[in-house]
C-alpha cells in the first residue's frame, strides 16, 4: 500500500505538461520517423522503386528525341556521325529516314504514355501511403486521448491538443512523402550523376565537389536554428487558437461586459506574434537557400576555371568533357537545391513529430491493473479510507477522509465551496488516485478492479453539465447506444425531461447545440440525469445536480428516483435543504476533512456548521404565517 | 459536399452535422472576385509585393543569362585555350551569381512575408468579424469549424499568396521567351505548338469543376474532423465517465476515413490531371519531331541547327505547363480555402445599430416590457406578451419552473437578441434604437453558465472592468464579502484558474463571476442563478452584502434557492412563458398560488 501511494505521490508531482521535457533530440525522432515509416516498409520501397523507373524513363524519353535528331543530321549532313543506336536496336538499313524518325517518334509517344502512367501510378501510391499513415496516426492519437487522465486535461490545453491531431499529425505524414521519398529520390540522382561525373575526369570532380563540406555545416547550423524557431511558432499558435476558443466559449461573457475591443487587442498581439516569428523562421530560410545556391554555383566556377585550365592543358577535352560535365554539375545543383527544401521540411515535420509523440508517449496515469480483481455483481457498498488528496503538490484537498456506505444507502455530502466535495465524489469513478488511503467497493480496492467496469457501475451527474451537439436521444443514451427508445424515455420521465423534450420541435431528435446552447440551464441538467441513471447503476453519483432546477421539479425528479432507483447507493451533493433531509445520512466536509456524520435530524440536534446552513432555509416564523394563511385562501 | 457522405447512424456518432451549419459553397472555381479580394488583402503591402515582381521577372532574366555565361567561356576563350579570359569569365559569373542569390534571398523573404502578413490580416479580420457576429451564430456554428478556418483554410490561402502567382510568372516568363525563340526559329513549327491552346483549354475545363470540388471535399471534411475533435477534448470528462472512448475513436476514426478518402480521391484526380499534361507534352514533341524531320529531309530550307535550337527552346516551352498545372492545384487549393474563409467573414453581421442610434450615458435603469413576444426560432415563441416594469433601483425576481423563459428575459434586456414583437424600453428608449454597446456596457451580468477565461483570478475579475488597479478588485471583492475566500486559494487572487476556470469548484468560479460584475459597478445588474452551487452560509453573507451592492442599481434575480430573494421589490412568477404572478414574498405567499406552492416545496416542513 506504501509503496504504492508513494508512486502515485510521484506522478502527481510530474502532472504531465505536454512540452514539458523540451527538446528530444533529432536522432532519437527521426529513428522513430524511419521506423513508422518501416511498418509500411512494402509500400515505402515501392514508391521508391516507381520514383527510379520515372528518372529513368524520363532520361530515355530525352535520349529518344537526341537519337531522332542526330539520325535527321545524318540523313541532310552525310558527315555527320551516324546515329548511335542503344542495345543494338538500329532499324533496318533500308528504311527511309523519314521512316525511321516516325518510329521514333512513335517511341517517344509511348514511352511517355508509360511515363505518364507510372507517374500516375506512383501519385496514387504514395498518395495511398500517406494517408495510411496520416490515418493511423490520428487514430492512435485520438485514441490515446480518449484514455489520458483528468490530470493530463487539467494540465494541458485543450487548443494545444487539437493542434497536435488536427496540425502536427500532417507534419508527421510530411516527413514519409516529402522527406524520405524525395530524399532518395534525390540521393539516387545525385549518385548517378557523381558516378557519371567521376567517370570523367576524377580530380575535376573532386575540386568541383569541395564545397559540400561547407553546404554540410550549412545544413547542420540551419537546422539547429530553425528547429526551435519550429518548435515556438506550433506554441505561438497554440496560444492563438487559445484565445479564440476561449474568445468564442465565452461570447457572452464578451459580450455582455462589452469587451470586444479588448479582445480584438488580445487576439491581435497573439496574431502579431505567431507573424513576427515565422517572419523570424523565414529570414533564416531566406538566407539558407540562397547560401547553399551561392556554393553551388562557386562549384560551377571552380569547373570553369579548372576545367578551362585542363581543356587548355589539353587533358579534357572540349565537348563531351567539359561541356557534359558543366550540364552535369547544373542538374547536380538543382538536385542541392532540393535538398536545401527537404532540410526545411524536416525540421518541421520533426517538430510535428515530436508534438505528436508527445501525447502518444503521455504516461496513462490511472489504468487498469493487469490482473483485476473478480467483481461480478456490484453491491453497491462505498468505503474510503484514510483518504488523502491534492491536485499541486503540498496543497492538500481532501484530508484523511473516512466513511462508509451501505448498499442501497444515500448519502449527502454538504460543505462550503472549495470544501472538496466535488473532488471527493471524483475519487470514486477513479478520475484521480489518491496520494494515500484507499477508496473501495464491495471491500475491494478500486485500483484493483478493471476501470470500465468500475466506470459502468456508476452513474454520474457532473456539476456542469456537458452535453454533445447530437440529438437528445443519442446524449441520453450516450453511455449506451444500444439503448431502445423505451430506455430512453424512461430515463427522461425520472428525470422529469420528459414532457420539455416531447415539446421540443423534433422531440428526441431535436439536435442540441455545442454545450447544450440552445437548453436552458435546468433542462440541460436534466438530460444529464436521464443519461446518469439511464443503465440504473448500482452506484449513483449526483453532483449538485439539481442546482439549476426549480424546488417542485427537483422534488418530482427525487420522488421518481426513490422510487425507480431503489436499492442503489446514491452520493448527492446538495446545498438545499430538501435534498439535504431526504438523504439517510450526511457527511459534513469542512477544509476536506470530513467533520461530521449522521442523519439530517442528528446533525440538526448536534449542532454546528450543518445546522447554521440549515437553519438559513428553514421557514421563519412570518413566512409560515403567510403560507398558512395562503393555504385558507386557496 | 454535405450530401456526399453517408451520415453514420446518430447514435454512434459524437455530434451531429447540420446543413444550418454551412451552406454548400456554389462551383465557380478561381472565381475572378475571389482573386480579387484576396489582391485586396495585398494592398496594404503593395510596394513589398511590386518589388517581389520586379524581383521575380530580373531572376527570370538572370537564370538564363548565368547558364549563358558557362555556354560563353566554354566556347570562347577554353576554345581559344585563352586562360586570362577564362579567369575573367569566371569573375563575371561569379559576381552574377553573388547577384543572382542576393535576389534570391529577397525573392524569397519578401514572398514568404507577404503570404504571412496577408494571412494575418485575415485572421484579423475574422476575428474581428466574429466579435461582431449574432448570438445565434454562435449557437449553430461549432468551435471547432471556426478554429479550422483560422488555421488549416488561412493556410491554404498563405500557400496561394506565397506561390502561386510568383511561381507561374516566372513559368509564364520562361515559356514566352522560348515561343518567341520558335517563332524565330522556325514559324511553321510553332503555328502547330498554337494548337496545344484548345487541347489545354480542353483538359482544363474537364477537370476544373472535379478538382475544386474535390479541394472543397477535402477542406469540409477536414473541417468536420476539427470540429468533432473540439467537442470530444471539451467533453473528454463525460466521455471517460461513460466509458465511451472505444465507440468515440471508432466513430473519430470514421471520419478520418472519410477525410482520408476525399484526400485520396484529389490525388487521384491530381495525378490523372499532371499525366494527361505530360503526356499531351510529349505528343506535340513527337508531332514535332516528325514534322521538323520533314520539313528538313524534303529540303524545306530549315537547317538542322534550327531544328535543334527549336527543340531545345521546345523543352523550356513544355517544362513550364507542367509546373503551371502544380501550381493551378495550389491555385484551387488557395480559393476552396479563400471561399471559405471569405463566406465567414461574409457572415452577416449582428443587427447593426440604426442611424442615429441613442448612446446611453449612466441610466437611472428603469425597463419596461409591453407586450413583449420572444422566440429564438421565429416559429416557437417561448416568451409571451409580457408587460412589466422595473423601477430604477428595484430589484425584481424572477422564479419559476426550469425552461419558463428567465434566462430569455435577461437574454433580451442584454439585447443579445432583439424581441420578437412589443416593445422593450430603457430609461424610456425602445431597445432596437439604443447603441448596443453604451447598454452593455451598463449591464453587470452574472451567468447561469459562468465561463472563465484562462488566467489568474484577477484577470478575471478585471475583465469587468480592464482599468481598475489590483486595489479595487481587492475592493470589490471585500465588498461582496468573499475576499476571504478568494486569498485562500493557493496563489490568491493570482491563482491560475485553468482553461474555462477548471481548477477552481464551480462555486469558487461562480464568487469570481460575481466579483467581476460588482467591478463593473453598473446600473443594471443581472444575477442568474449566480449563487446557485454556493454554499447557504457563504450565500448568507453574500446576501447581507448585496443588501448595500443593490442600493441605486436595477437589478434581475433568478433563483430556484428561494430563501434568496425574500427581499425583492417584485417578485415574477413565470411558467411557459408567461406571467402566472406577480407581487411581493409576502403578497405571493399569502396569496397561497404558484409561488406558494414551490416556495412550500423549498422548506418542507
Ligand atoms: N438559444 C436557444 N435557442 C432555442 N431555444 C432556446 C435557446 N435558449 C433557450 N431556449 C428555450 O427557451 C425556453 C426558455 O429557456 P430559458 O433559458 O429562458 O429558461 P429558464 O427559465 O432560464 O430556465 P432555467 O431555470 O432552467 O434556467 C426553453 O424551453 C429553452 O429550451
Ligand atoms: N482540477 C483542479 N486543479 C487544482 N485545484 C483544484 C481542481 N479542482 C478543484 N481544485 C481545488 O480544490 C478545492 C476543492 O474543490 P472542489 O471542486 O472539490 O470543491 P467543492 O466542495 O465541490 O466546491 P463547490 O461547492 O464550489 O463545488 C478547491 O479549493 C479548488 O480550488
Ligand atoms: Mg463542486
Amino acid at each position: 500500500m506504501t509503496e504504492k501511494s508513494s508512486a502515485a505521490k510521484s506522478s502527481a508531482a510530474t502532472a504531465a505538461t505536454l512540452g514539458a521535457d523540451r527538446e528530444a533530440s533529432n536522432l532519437v525522432l527521426v529513428r522513430r520517423m524511419l521506423a513508422l515509416a518501416w511498418c509500411y516498409g512494402g509500400s515505402c520501397a515501392w514508391v521508391v522503386v516507381q520514383q527510379f523507373f520515372l528518372v529513368a524513363l524520363n532520361l530515355s524519353g530525352l535520349g529518344l528525341i537526341g537519337l531522332g535528331i542526330d539520325v535527321i543530321r545524318h540523313a541532310v549532313e552525310r558527315d555527320a556521325a551516324p546515329a548511335r543506336w542503344p542495345l543494338g536496336l538500329s532499324p533496318p538499313t533500308d528504311w527511309p529516314p523519314l521512316a525511321t524518325i516516325g518510329a521514333i517518334a512513335v517511341g517517344v509517344f509511348l514511352l511517355a504514355i508509360a511515363q505518364s502512367s507510372l507517374r500516375y501510378w506512383s501519385a496514387v501510391s504514395a498518395g495511398r501511403l500517406v494517408q495510411k499513415i496520416v490515418v493511423q496516426l490520428r487514430c492512435d492519437v485520438y485514441d490515446k486521448l480518449q484514455r489520458l487522465s483528468f490530470r493530463f486535461f487539467d494540465a494541458n490545453q485543450s487548443g494545444s491538443i487539437i493542434n497536435r491531431v488536427a496540425g502536427d499529425v500532417r507534419a508527421v505524414s510530411m516527413f514519409v512523402d516529402m522527406v524520405l521519398i524525395e530524399m532518395l529520390g534525390v540521393l539516387l540522382s545525385l549518385a548517378l550523376y557523381l558516378v557519371y561525373m567521376l567517370s570523367i575526369n576524377v580530380p575535376l570532380t573532386l575540386a568541383c565537389l569541395a564545397t559540400t563540406p561547407l553546404m554540410w555545416l550549412g545544413a547542420v547550423i540551419f537546422s539547429r536554428w530553425v528547429k526551435p524557431a519550429y518548435r515556438h511558432n506550433r506554441e505561438l499558435s497554440d496560444q492563438m487558437i487559445l484565445t479564440l476558443s476561449e474568445n468564442v466559449q465565452g461570447v457572452q461573457v464578451v459580450k455582455g461586459f462589452g469587451r470586444e475591443p479588448q479582445e480584438i487587442g488580445k487576439f491581435g498581439v497573439a496574431n502579431g506574434r505567431v507573424k513576427d516569428q515565422k517572419h523570424l523562421i523565414f529570414r533564416l530560410i531566406s538566407v539558407f537557400q540562397p547560401g547553399i545556391g551561392l556554393l553551388t554555383q562557386l562549384n560551377l566556377a571552380v569547373l570553369l576555371l579548372y576545367g578551362g585550365y585542363l581543356v587548355i592543358d589539353g587533358q579534357l577535352l572540349l565537348g563531351e568533357g567539359l561541356f557534359v560535365f558543366a550540364n552535369l554539375l547544373q542538374q547536380f545543383a538543382n538536385q542541392v537545391t532540393q535538398i536545401t527544401n527537404i532540410t526545411n521540411s524536416i525540421q518541421a515535420s520533426l517538430t510535428g513529430a515530436q508534438r505528436v509523440f508527445e501525447v502518444l508517449d503521455a504516461p496513462l496515469e490511472i489504468t487498469s491493473p493487469a490482473a483485476p480483481a473478480r467483481w461480478t455483481r456490484p453491491r453497491g457498498a462505498v468505503a474510503f479510507e484514510g483518504v488523502d488528496f491534492s491536485y499541486r503538490p503540498g496543497d492538500r484537498v481532501l484530508r484523511d477522509v473516512s466513511f462508509a456506505a451501505e448498499p442501497g444507502e444515500c448519502i449527502a455530502i454538504a460543505g462550503a465551496t472549495g470544501a472538496g466535495k466535488s473532488t471527493l465524489l471524483s475519487l470514486i469513478p477513479r478520475f484521480y488516485d489518491p496520494q494515500a488511503g484507499a477508496v473501495l467497493i464491495d471491500g475491494i480496492d478500486i485500483r484493483r478492479l478493471a476501470l470500465d467496469d468500475l466506470r459502468r457501475a456508476i452513474g454520474l451527474v457532473f456539476q456542469e453539465s456537458f452535453l454533445f451537439s447530437n440529438t437528445v436521444f443519442a446524449n441520453i443514451a450516450f453511455g449506451h447506444p444500444e439503448a431502445t427508445r423505451q430506455d430512453v424515455e424512461q430515463a427522461a420521465r425520472i428525470a422529469a425531461a420528459h414532457d420539455f423534450i416531447e415539446a421540443l420541435p423534433q422531440g428526441y431528435d431535436t439536435v442540441i447545440g455545442e454545450y447544450g446552447s440552445n437548453l436552458s440551464g435546468g433542462q440541460r441538467q436534466r438530460i444529464a440525469i436521464a443519461r446518469a441513471i439511464l443503465s440504473r447503476p448500482s452506484i449513483l453519483v449526483f453532483d449538485d445536480a439539481t442546482a439549476a432546477v426549480d424546488p417542485e421539479t427537483e422534488h418530482e425528479i427525487l420522488q421518481a428516483m426513490e422510487n425507480a432507483m431503489r436499492g442503489r447507493t446514491t452520493f448527492v451533493v446538495a446545498h438545499r435543504l430538501s435534498t439535504l433531509r431526504r438523504a439517510d445520512r450526511v457527511i459534513v466536509l469542512e477544509g476536506g476533512r470530513v467533520t461530521q456524520i449522521g442523519t439530517h435530524d442528528e446533525l440538526m440536534r448536534r449542532g454546528g456548521t450543518y445546522h447554521r446552513a440549515a437553519h438559513l432555509q428553514i421557514l421563519d416564523a412570518e413566512s409560515s404565517q403567510l403560507l398558512n394563511a395562503g393555504k385558507h385562501v386557496a | 459536399m454535405i450530401s456526399q457522405i453517408k451520415p453514420p447512424r446518430a447514435e454512434s456518432t459524437l455530434t451531429r452535422y447540420t446543413r444550418r451549419e454551412e451552406q454548400e459553397a456554389d462551383s465557380h472555381p478561381l472565381d475572378l472576385r475571389l482573386i480579387g479580394r484576396l489582391y485586396e488583402y495585398t494592398r496594404p503591402y503593395a510596394s513589398q509585393r511590386n518589388w517581389l515582381i520586379v524581383l521575380v521577372i530580373l531572376r527570370s532574366i538572370q537564370l538564363p543569362c548565368l547558364t549563358w555565361i558557362i555556354a560563353a567561356v566554354i566556347k570562347g576563350p577554353v576554345d581559344r585555350g585563352d586562360m586570362h579570359g577564362v579567369a575573367w569569365g569566371v569573375l563575371g559569373f561569379l559576381a552574377l551569381a553573388l547577384f543572382t542569390q542576393g535576389c534570391l534571398h529577397f525573392r524569397q523573404r519578401l514572398a514568404l512575408e507577404l503570404g504571412e502578413s496577408v494571412v494575418h490580416d485575415l485572421r484579423r479580420d475574422l476575428f474581428a468579424r466574429l466579435q461582431r457576429m449574432p448570438m445565434s451564430f454562435f449557437q449553430r456554428t461549432k468551435l471547432g469549424r471556426i478554429i479550422s478556418r483560422m488555421t488549416t483554410d488561412v493556410e491554404y490561402v498563405r500557400m496561394g499568396v506565397q506561390e502561386v502567382l510568383f511561381v507561374s510568372l516566372v513559368q509564364v516568363g520562361q515559356m514566352t521567351v522560348a515561343a518567341v525563340f520558335m517563332l524565330w526559329y522556325d514559324p511553321v513549327l510553332f503555328l502547330l505548338v498554337l494548337a496545344l491552346v484548345p487541347v489545354l483549354w480542353l483538359l482544363n475545363r474537364h477537370f476544373n469543376r472535379q478538382l475544386s470540388k474535390a479541394h472543397r471535399d477535402v477542406q469540409e471534411s477536414f473541417s468536420r474532423v476539427t470540429a468533432t475533435l473540439a467537442e470530444s477534448v471539451n467533453g473528454i470528462r463525460v466521455t471517460q465517465a461513460f466509458v465511451r472512448q472505444d465507440a468515440n475513436a471508432g466513430m473519430f476514426s470514421q471520419l478520418i476515413n472519410d477525410h482520408s478518402d476525399f484526400n485520396f480521391g484529389l490525388t487521384k484526380i491530381q495525378g490523372r490531371f499532371q499525366g494527361l499534361l505530360d503526356l499531351n507534352n510529349q505528343l506535340f514533341i513527337s508531332v514535332l519531331l516528325i514534322l521538323g524531320g520533314y520539313q528538313v529531309l524534303s529540303g524545306g530550307g530549315t537547317q538542322v541547327g534550327d531544328l535543334v535550337g527549336f527543340f531545345f527552346m521546345a523543352n523550356l516551352f513544355f517544362a513550364p505547363i507542367t509546373t503551371l498545372g502544380v501550381q493551378y492545384n495550389h491555385a484551387l487549393t488557395a480559393m476552396a480555402g479563400a471561399e471559405r474563409v471569405f463566406r465567414l467573414l461574409d457572415n452577416p453581421l449582428e443587427q447593426q445599430d440604426p442611424p442615429g442610434a441613442i448612446e446611453l450615458s449612466r441610466v437611472a435603469g428603469r425597463v419596461e416590457f409591453r407586450d413583449v413576444s420572444f422566440g429564438y426560432d421565429p416559429g416557437r415563441l417561448v416568451l409571451h406578451d409580457l408587460n412589466f416594469v422595473a423601477e430604477p433601483g428595484q430589484t425584481i425576481a424572477l422564479v419559476g419552473h426550469t425552461g419558463g423563459g428567465k434566462t430569455s428575459i435577461l437574454n433580451l434586456i442584454a439585447s443579445f437578441y432583439l424581441p420578437t414583437r412589443g416593445e422593450l424600453t430603457i430609461d424610456g428608449h425602445d431597445i432596437r434604437r439604443v447603441a448596443r454597446v453604451s447598454l452593455r456596457r451598463q449591464i453587470g451580468l452574472v451567468l447561469q453558465q459562468n465561463f472563465l477565461f484562462s488566467g489568474t483570478v484577477m484577470d478575471n475579475i478585471r475583465v469587468g472592468r480592464p482599468e481598475a488597479s489590483d486595489d479595487e478588485i481587492y475592493e470589490a471583492a471585500h465588498r461582496l464579502d468573499c475576499l476571504d475566500l478568494l486569498a485562500e486559494l493557493p496563489d490568491g487572487l493570482h491563482t491560475l484558474v485553468g482553461e474555462r476556470g477548471g481548477s477552481l469548484s464551480l462555486g469558487q468560479r461562480q464568487l469570481v463571476c460575481f466579483t467581476r460584475a460588482m467591478l463593473a459597478d453598473p446600473p443594471l445588474l443581472f444575477l442568474d442563478e449566480a449563487t446557485s452551487s454556493v454554499d447557504t452560509l457563504t450565500e448568507a453573507r453574500i446576501q447581507r452584502a448585496l443588501a448595500e451592492l443593490l442600493k441605486g442599481r436595477t437589478s434581475f434575480v433568478v433563483a430556484h434557492r428561494l430563501s434568496t430573494i425574500r427581499h425583492a421589490d417584485q417578485v415574477l412568477v413565470l411558467d411557459h412563458g408567461r406571467i402566472v404572478e406577480r407581487g411581493t414574498h409576502r403578497q405571493l405567499l399569502a396569496r397561497g398560488g404558484e409561488y406558494a406552492k414551490l416556495y412550500r416545496r423549498f422548506v418542507p416542513c
